[in-house]
C-alpha cells in the first residue's frame, strides 16, 4: 500500500488541479481586497460627510453671527 | 483643545489598523478557508463597534426620557450614525465573505436577516428624526425608536448560540472556538482601534449636534427682533 502511495498522489494532482488551485487563491485574495476596500470606503464616506457637515456648520453660525451683530446697529 | 486630542486619538486609530494591516497580511491563510477568512479581522470588530453603538444608544435613549436632557439625544442621534456606518461595513465584508465561502451574496439566514433589520431599523430612526420639526417631540419620538430598535441587537448577538444558521458559531468569547492565540491578541488590538474611532467619530459628531442646537437658537433669537 505505502509503495503506492506516490503513485496514486501523483494520479491525485494533476497540473489542472494546481491551475485551479492558484486561480482560487488568486480569487480568494481579491475577494478579501474588495471587502477590505468597500469596509473602508463606507468609513471614509461618512468621514467626508461629517466634514462637509462641519463646514456647512461653521458657514451658518458664522452668518447668523454676523446677521445677529448687524441688526442693533439698525 | 478638545479638537486636537480628539483629532490625535483618530490619528492613533488609524495608524493601529494600519499596523494592523500590515501584520494581517503577513500571516498565512486558514487552513480550509485560505485568505479570505483574513476579513474576519475586520467583519467581526466592525459588528461589534455598532453593537455597541447601539448599546449606548439605547442607553442614552432611556436617559432622554428620564431626565429630559437634550445632551443625552445628541449622543443617541451621533452614536446611532457612526454605528450604521460601521454596520454596513460588517454586511458589506460579510456578504463578499459569503460569496466565497458559500457561493451566495446572501442568505436568508437569522443572522444575517437580523443584522440586516438592525441596520434598516436604526436607519429609519435617522428618517424619523428628518421628519419631526419640534425638537423636544424629536427628541421624544427618537428616543422611544431607538430603544425599541435595540431589541434586534441581543437577537443578532445570540442568534448563532439560539438557532442552527448557515452563518458559522462563535469564535471569540466562547469555549467552542478555536482561534489561536497570537490571532486572537491582533482581532484585539483591531477591536480596540475600530471602537476608538467609533468614539472618536462619535464626539466629533457629538460637537456638531451641539453647533446645530446652538444654531438653532440663534435662528429663534433672530426671528424674535
Amino acid at each position: 500500500m505505502h509503495a503506492l502511495l506516490p503513485f496514486v498522489l501523483a494520479q491525485a494532482v494533476t497540473p489542472d488541479d494546481l491551475v485551479r488551485e492558484a486561480a482560487r487563491l488568486q480569487r480568494n485574495y481579491e475577494h478579501l481586497s474588495y471587502g477590505l476596500i468597500v469596509a473602508w470606503f463606507v468609513l471614509v464616506v461618512y468621514v467626508l460627510m461629517m466634514v462637509s457637515r462641519e463646514r456647512r456648520l461653521k458657514r451658518e453660525i458664522a452668518s447668523l453671527k454676523a446677521m445677529l451683530e448687524e441688526r442693533p446697529k439698525k | 483643545m478638545r479638537d486636537k486630542i480628539l483629532y490625535l486619538l483618530g490619528a492613533a486609530a488609524i495608524l493601529i489598523v494600519a499596523r494592523n494591516i500590515y501584520v494581517i497580511a503577513g500571516l498565512p491563510g486558514e487552513e480550509a478557508q485560505g485568505a479570505i477568512f483574513k476579513i474576519i479581522f475586520f467583519h467581526v470588530p466592525l459588528a461589534i463597534t455598532a453593537l455597541t453603538c447601539g448599546t449606548v444608544a439605547c442607553v442614552a435613549s432611556i436617559l432622554y426620557l428620564v431626565k429630559k436632557e437634550m445632551k443625552y439625544d445628541a449622543l443617541a442621534v451621533s452614536v446611532t450614525e457612526v454605528g450604521l456606518a460601521f454596520l454596513a461595513g460588517n454586511l458589506i465584508t460579510g456578504s463578499i465573505w459569503a460569496r466565497i465561502i458559500w457561493g451566495v451574496w446572501w442568505a436568508w439566514d437569522v443572522r444575517l436577516t437580523s443584522a440586516l433589520v438592525c441596520w434598516i431599523l436604526y436607519a429609519s430612526y435617522l428618517m424619523i428624526r428628518h421628519a419631526v420639526e419640534e425638537p423636544t417631540q424629536r427628541a421624544k419620538l427618537a428616543a422611544v425608536v431607538s430603544i425599541f430598535a435595540f431589541i434586534d441587537v441581543p437577537i443578532v448577538i445570540l442568534s448563532i448560540r439560539l438557532f442552527r444558521t448557515q452563518h458559522p458559531g462563535p469564535v471569540f468569547f466562547s469555549s467552542s472556538g478555536s482561534f489561536p492565540h497570537d490571532w486572537s491578541m491582533i482581532m484585539m488590538w483591531n477591536l480596540f482601534a475600530m471602537m476608538m474611532l467609533g468614539a472618536v467619530m462619535t464626539m466629533i459628531r457629538l460637537r456638531q449636534e451641539e453647533v446645530q442646537r446652538e444654531i438653532d437658537s440663534l435662528r429663534r433669537l433672530a426671528h424674535a427682533f
